[in-house]
């Protein structure tokens, strides 16, 4: 008996399941490290053994069986059915398939053997693979328990492990016309980088995604792939989509972990400086793609530390600064100055700078907070979000005296707004302490402008919804101290021209809320503080540079901008984008002068 | 305030309001230190000049319609604070200004319509008041779109 051996090269999976039935027909004695499956070969009853071993499954049978003989059946233990299906058969050798469930971490997937038994690779056909894939559940991150995390700066979810990824990979189903790269803002090789994943070199993902973003860490954990690339994915359609952005912070993630990060050697040195000024994500694109073309690439930024919003804005707990940091580092490495505390406007104009560069590009983001312009909006403790986040998130204040900004001080806690920004806001007060925290939002749970991700993150951490409510006033204290908000409730009227339903309010509705801290988090503006200096440069009515699309000029020659100054408030791989565009077009222009 | 006898006397009472509200933004924009606010105002100021237009028409015409439609009232001007006309004011401090016009001007047609018990004159206030409430939303609108996007 089991005088035949043979080797299949099958990933080991140890729990099977009968397709049927549903029972499991594992080994039965803890000690066995075998399946049997009764099988029909030459219209006799005969017994297969498959041994994992490591990723092999080694099997035997109890005849011997000839090369490039089919079993004609191959039955479940428990129940006796046949686990023949129809279809899909082997894409090797064209033989029919048995279908068994088998678990892969944690998740229940179909998986088929081919009853050729001189077939060495029980492969399928490219449809039937992808009718499995699609049976194959999307994998979501490991995540820092809810209760833990809320007490924590630590980041909450884990990153895929390796298998998780592999996975995740495995999903795609290698559009011939991948759609997710036409969602991507810089049209990253996205089916590329998965399919590299799959053959285990993600060493070669990580460089693929880098030929077209140079901060793919950070894309990984704050864009909003749900919206971007992963809203075309064709998967979205019948289940949900390819966890792309999460294979993209894996990538990374390994790359950096496993230190396989090189800097690119620059030989080939210009004799031409650039000024960035700002260093935020469009700023050290800009950097990036210049210093590589040999170009000599200062940046200019008004803090202490560099990275811009990602770095005073994201609180540490979606995006750690240790990986902000990381990607500026390799910039330096290659050859990029950064000057901190410059605040360019103030500290030097751009007129000064186009007299030692050759060219400037201007990345200082959105900065400047907007308010709802109410009665009470200078009483102490009414933060903007902007203020709030980089004291307690950028100067560490919840690490007071360590560090030496003071927490604010306050139990109750209202966040004015629905995106992101509010959500940071929010999630961080919760983190330092606050015995309440609420997010005061004039529209419904649908309009939230915030990712569904990190709506889910704040309810888990005890964040509280007050939705269809506006504060309409700030109420003070003798000592001008906030002491609460009166609110009026909203309903939603019906749809405009533009099929958008506003917020109208309820008349009568007013109510008032106890607070000690009010953080408004609608929304940020252009700075003006550079352009004081520099009138020549054209804005538009919100403040922000009106530049040429195509090359990202402004109406000042040799200086180029990008980002959230150019658009208003967009995301990170959209101001990589625009700083992109500027960076080809400022190596044109200067290459013809 | 004016006391109205016929129609005729209210349009040349309306356009000599969006006249002045001509002259008012033009003054504003001079005032203004940055270009993109100069032509903010210039903007603002050409829209009144549609109105009077329109106003100059029904006139000449001697046509309104009063629609039926009801015009939505967001209410983002009821619950600003009083601003401070400066030069160096932003857009979102010019949307108030604007809406806080229109708003004061509503109120006004609505408090004479209330006042008049001729069916005529009744019906050009209120159209006059319909037609402010409209210039009011298109602020309120922009104001809700941009200046309070995340909230």
């Amino acid at each position: 008996m089991f005088d035949d051996v043979k080797y299949l090269k099958f990933k080991s999976y140890l729990n099977t399941y009968c397709p049927h039935c549903r029972n499991s027909f594992n080994v039965e004695r803890k000690d066995q490290k075998y399946l049997v499956y009764k099988a029909i070969y030459k219209e006799q009853e005969i017994e297969l053994k498959l041994s994992p071993f490591l990723d092999v499954f080694e099997v035997e049978s109890s005849v011997p069986i000839d090369i490039n003989d089919k079993l004609t059946d191959l039955l479940c233990p428990k129940c006796k059915k046949s686990l023949i299906v129809e279809e899909p058969v082997c894409g090797e050798c064209g033989s029919p398939v048995a279908e068994m469930i088998i678990t892969a971490f944690s998740k229940l997937i179909p998986f088929f053997i081919c009853l050729n038994h001189g077939c060495t690779w029980h492969g399928l056909t490219k449809a039937d693979q992808n009718k499995i894939k699609l049976k194959i559940p999307r994998q979501e991150m490991p995540e820092q328990d809810m209760k833990l995390r809320a007490a924590n700066h630590t980041e909450v979810p884990y990153g895929y492990t390796t298998e998780l990824a592999q996975l995740e990979a495995g999903r795609c189903l290698q559009c011939k016309e991948p759609k997710c790269v036409k969602g991507c803002p810089v049209n990253i090789d996205i089916p590329t980088f998965i399919r590299l994943i799959t053959e285990e070199k993600i060493d070669e993902a990580a460089k693929k995604i880098k030929e077209r973003n140079v901060l793919p860490a950070v894309c990984g954990r704050v864009c909003p792939q749900e919206s971007q690339c992963e809203a075309l994915c064709i998967l979205g359609l019948r289940d949900k989509p390819v966890g792309i952005g999460n294979l993209e912070r894996f990538v990374a993630d390994f790359e950096r972990k496993m230190d396989l990060v090189k800097v690119p050697i620059i030989s080939n040195k210009l004799n031409k400086k650039i000024a960035v000024v700002g260093s935020g994500p469009s700023g050290l694109t800009v950097a990036a793609d210049l210093v590589q073309l040999g170009y000599s690439v200062t940046i200019f930024e008004a803090l202490h530390e560099s990275g811009g919003v990602l770095v005073y804005g994201i609180p540490e707990f979606r995006l750690p600064k240790s990986i902000v940091s990381f990607e500026v580092d390799y910039l330096k490495k290659m050859g990029v100055r950064v000057e901190m505390n410059h605040v360019i406007g103030k500290t030097i104009t751009i007129d000064e700078l186009l007299q030692h560069f050759n060219a400037v590009f201007i990345g200082v983001g959105a900065g400047l907070p907007v308010f709802m312009n109410i009665p009470g909006e200078t009483l102490g403790n009414v933060f903007s979000a902007n203020e709030y986040l980089t004291r307690m998130n950028l100067m560490k204040a919840y690490k007071f005296p360590e560090y030496d900004t003071p927490k604010p001080r306050g139990n109750r806690v209202v966040v004015i707004g629905g995106g992101n920004v509010a959500m940071d806001s929010a999630r961080t007060a919760i983190r330092t302490g606050a015995a309440e925290v609420t997010i005061v939002y004039r529209r419904s749970r649908q309009e939230l402008p915030a990712r569904h991700e990190e709506v889910r993150h704040a309810e888990e951490e005890g964040v509280k919804f007050m939705l269809l409510t506006s504060p309409v006033r700030y109420l003070g204290t003798d000592q001008a101290m906030l002491k609460g908000m009166e609110c009026i409730r909203m309903q939603l009227g019906a749809p405009d021209s533009s099929g958008r339903r506003r917020p109208v309010p309820i008349e009568n509705s007013n109510f008032i809320i106890n607070c000690d801290i009010a953080v408004v988090a609608i929304g940020n503006s252009s700075n003006p503080i550079i352009f004081q200096s520099a009138q020549d440069i054209k804005r538009n009515k919100w403040g922000y540079i009106e530049v040429n699309p195509e090359t990202n000029e402004t109406s000042k020659e040799f200086v180029y901008s990008g980002g959230d100054i150019v658009t208003g408030s967009a995301t990170v791989i959209q101001a990589m984008g625009a700083g992109r565009i500027a960076a080809n077009a400022m190596h044109n222009k200067l290459s013809a002068t | 305030m004016n006391n109205f006898s016929t129609v005729d006397e209210i349009l040349d009472f309306a356009m000599d309001a969006e006249q002045k509200a001509v002259d008012f933004y033009i003054d504003l924009g001079e005032k203004m230190k940055n270009e993109e606010m100069k032509s903010v105002f210039i903007e603002f100021a050409q829209e009144e000049v549609k109105h009077k237009a329109r106003l100059m028409k029904i006139k000449e015409e001697r046509i309104f319609e009063m629609s039926a439609e009801k015009i939505a009232d967001l209410k983002i001007s009821d619950y600003v604070d009083t601003i401070q006309i400066t030069p160096e004011m932003s857009y979102q401090t010019a949307l108030i200004v604007a809406m806080n016009r229109e708003k004061a001007a509503f109120k006004l047609y609505t408090r004479l319509s209330a006042k008049t018990d001729l069916p005529g004159l009744k019906d050009m206030f209120l159209s006059l008041a319909q037609e402010e409430s409209k210039h009011k939303l298109r602020f309120e609108i922009e104001y809700d779109e941009y200046i309070l996007r995340e909230n």
